[in-house]
């Protein structure tokens, strides 16, 4: 069974009269294990697509299942559990929350999923530890630099194991070579079998994955690439 | 989510706008304190009205006073004697629930003269009673003894009002062993009552007497009561029908026999808890002494203190409701605060979200977070009437010096902790019904 399976997902926007289809007609099937790359040009429904795979969203139409809960038309609470225990988000611009510390921010989603608070500290710097950022556990989020809040919001969607990880242009607000850093972690993570999924707009990028989607016009066309490029 | 990590979440954010979480709860703080001024202020009145009246005989006293008889017995209304001393003994022999009987006569308008010295006022028969019953006490000397009585012994025991009027040349002596004359007749005073004011009056004397001073002559003195008792001139009660009731002229002047009938019945029924039980007790006895005519009625202090329960009612009320205002005010500065910081953080909100917050985990926090303001401003609104409190002991008059029940703290401070809880309802509903999606969005 896949561990990510789309049938005909729609997601249909109405704004007074006129109707936007971010999303027309969407299927694939992923694979656990897989390194997926979402393509496609501005406003094409990348991010709208990545909302649907977050369960931060639910499709007009069609089916999603996710490790073998069907989500398409599950309610508010349902969702937030399976944000929180199935779901890793990493965002464009990180998303910390600046009055925590690193260790603080890493721990939010385990809060919410009733951890202990002993549990909670150590599994954050374990996860802290794994991006490489164990000597700045006590910093505020403005005290790091670009590179290292991606990190820490890595961490912060490993923490719950999740089994698949998302990543809507992690590296969008960074410079290339921290960039590549981060890219390389997403590899580093891949191959110790999590399952990635992640949008870019540089096909240098895209070409290192083995599950190509693109999007045009919220219609996707999928590739897999046996041996990508690395 | 549990309860604990969403109060520290509250308490972390309020600690990191300490200055903006105070103003926040200033108008809890000076709702709780007038709140709680309020309620102290209206029991210190109550509490010195209940005082007041206590000292002329608290609840335990009831009066047997005389009443209209019914239609029905109208006709027979000359069958009764009357209250007279026969009611007094029955009801001494008869109800074990009265422990103390007092039987009195006044005779009004007479005069008490000493040399030129001259004064109109009432004299009371009594007996023992008297004394317990109407909550006296002697200062110098004694008072009536029941060989008084027995012996029809012309003696008299004076309140200091008297001494003062009669001895203007020393009004603060004592002088037992001396004669004075009530309607010309020679008696021999054989004690003085204490003086009796109120607790204020008095500690303002000490005050100024301690400082060397002469103290000013108080001019309010609760409702006049204190001054009357301090014009008591009590004289035995046989010596009183003996000297002055022994022949009574009626109309046409021809001589109508002695005449037994008292002016004031007064009881004091001995437990309390046993009230009504020991009223009924009395009735019926007097039910018997009068041979059925229901021309007596019980007057009791029960009235007197639902009435002044009622006026503190109403006063608590209405003041209550002044503070309850101030305080609902408190509660919509809370609300516009958190609106107001929610939408400061509506990015957190959306990443709470995003990592698995449920709509009710961020209600939660936004209402703990209040409830916490409400809370904390409760307490220090607490800390804050302590000050005012003592202010107002000191302007206040001493006797209704506002005291604090733990009741009104307690109600003062719930109030303010669901004023916070309340007022947070709408913001953590704001909150908690945003769409993660624009939340993560919003610059
Ligand atoms: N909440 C919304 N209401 C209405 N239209 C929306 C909404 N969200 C997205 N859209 C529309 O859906 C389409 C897809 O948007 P989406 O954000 O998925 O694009 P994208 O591929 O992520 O673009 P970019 O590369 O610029 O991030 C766009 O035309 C956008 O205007
Ligand atoms: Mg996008």
């Amino acid at each position: 069974m896949p561990l990510v399976s789309l049938q005909n997902v729609h997601k249909i926007y109405r704004i007074a009269d006129q109707e936007i289809r971010a999303l027309d007609g969407v299927s694939f099937e992923l694979e656990a294990g897989e390194f997926a790359a979402i393509t496609g040009p501005s406003g094409s429904g990348k991010s709208t697509l990545m909302h649907l795979l977050g369960c931060l969203d639910t499709p007009t139409t069609g089916r999603i299942v996710l490790d073998g809960i069907d989500v398409s038309q599950a309610d508010s609470d349902r969702l937030s559990h399976i944000r929180n225990r199935k779901i890793g988000f990493v965002f464009q611009s990180f998303n910390l929350l600046p009055r925590l510390n690193v260790l603080q921010n890493v721990e939010l989603p385990m809060i919410y999923s009733g951890v202990s608070a002993r549990e909670r500290h150590q599994r954050a710097a374990e996860a802290v530890e794994l991006v490489g950022l164990s000597d700045r556990v006590q910093n505020r989020p403005l005290q790091l630099s670009g590179g290292q809040c991606q990190r820490v919001a890595i961490a912060r969607a490993l923490v719950n194991h999740p089994p698949i990880l998302l990543a809507d242009e992690p590296t969008g607000n960074l410079d290339s070579k921290t960039g590549a850093d981060i890219l390389a972690l997403f590899h580093d993570l891949n191959r110790q079998g999590r399952t990635i999924i992640l949008v870019t707009h540089d096909a240098q990028i895209a070409a290192h994955a083995r599950f190509q989607i693109e999007i045009h016009d919220g219609r996707a066309a999928t590739r897999r690439t046996p041996h990508p490029v690395s | 989510m549990n309860l604990l990590v969403g109060l520290l979440i509250g308490l972390k954010e309020i600690r990191a706008h300490k200055f903006r979480s105070f103003l926040t709860m200033l108008g809890v703080i000076l709702g709780v304190a007038s709140l709680l001024s309020m309620f102290g202020l209206t029991a210190g009145m109550t509490k010195g009205m209940r005082d007041t009246l206590k000292s002329v005989g608290g609840v335990e006293q009831v009066r047997v006073v005389q009443k209209e008889v019914s239609q029905d017995l109208l006709p027979l209304r000359d069958v009764s004697p009357g209250r007279t001393l026969v009611d007094a003994m029955a009801i001494k022999k008869g109800s074990v629930l009265i422990s103390h009987v007092s039987p009195e006569v006044n005779l009004g308008g007479a005069t008490v003269s000493r040399g030129a010295h001259t004064a109109r006022i009432p004299v009371v028969g009594a007996t023992e009673d008297f004394l317990t019953v109407n909550i006296h006490e002697v200062a110098a000397g004694r008072f009536l003894s029941a060989l008084d009585g027995e012996r029809a012994q012309r003696v008299a025991v004076i309140g200091r009002e008297v001494v003062r009027e009669l001895w203007p040349e020393d009004p603060e002596s004592n002088p037992l062993g001396q004669t004075v004359l009530i309607n010309g007749r020679p008696f021999t005073v054989v004690g003085i009552f204490n003086f009796y004011e109120r607790e204020a009056d008095r500690r303002r004397r000490e005050i100024a007497r301690s400082e060397g001073r002469t103290p000013s002559k108080s001019t309010r003195d609760g409702w006049g009561m204190y001054r009357r008792k301090n014009q008591t001139v009590a004289i035995p009660l046989r010596t009183l029908f003996v000297e002055f009731k022994s022949g009574v002229l009626g109309p046409q002047n021809e001589d109508q026999g002695p005449d037994h009938r008292l002016t004031d019945l007064v009881l004091k029924v001995g437990d309390t808890d046993r009230f009504e039980e020991a009223l009924s007790q009395v009735a019926n006895i007097l039910n018997f002494t009068h041979r059925g005519i229901d021309d007596f009625g019980f007057d009791t202090r029960e009235d007197w203190f639902d009435r002044i329960e009622s006026s503190a009612r109403a006063a608590r009320i209405s003041g209550g409701l002044i503070a309850s205002i101030s305080l609902l005010v408190g509660g919509i500065g809370i609300t516009n605060i958190m609106l107001a910081s929610i939408s400061e953080r509506v990015r957190e909100i959306g990443v709470r979200r995003a990592v698995g917050a449920r709509q009710r985990d961020i209600f939660a926090q936004i209402l703990v977070e209040s409830t916490v303001i409400g809370f904390i401003g409760g307490l220090l609104g607490l800390a804050f009437s302590v000050v005012l409190l003592r202010l107002l002991v000191m302007i206040s008059p001493a006797e209704n010096a506002p005291f604090v029940e733990p009741g009104a703290v307690l109600i003062s401070f719930g109030f303010a902790v669901v004023v916070g809880v309340v007022s947070g309802i709408y913001p953590a509903w704001r909150a908690s019904t945003l769409d993660p999606i624009q939340a993560l969005r919003y610059e």
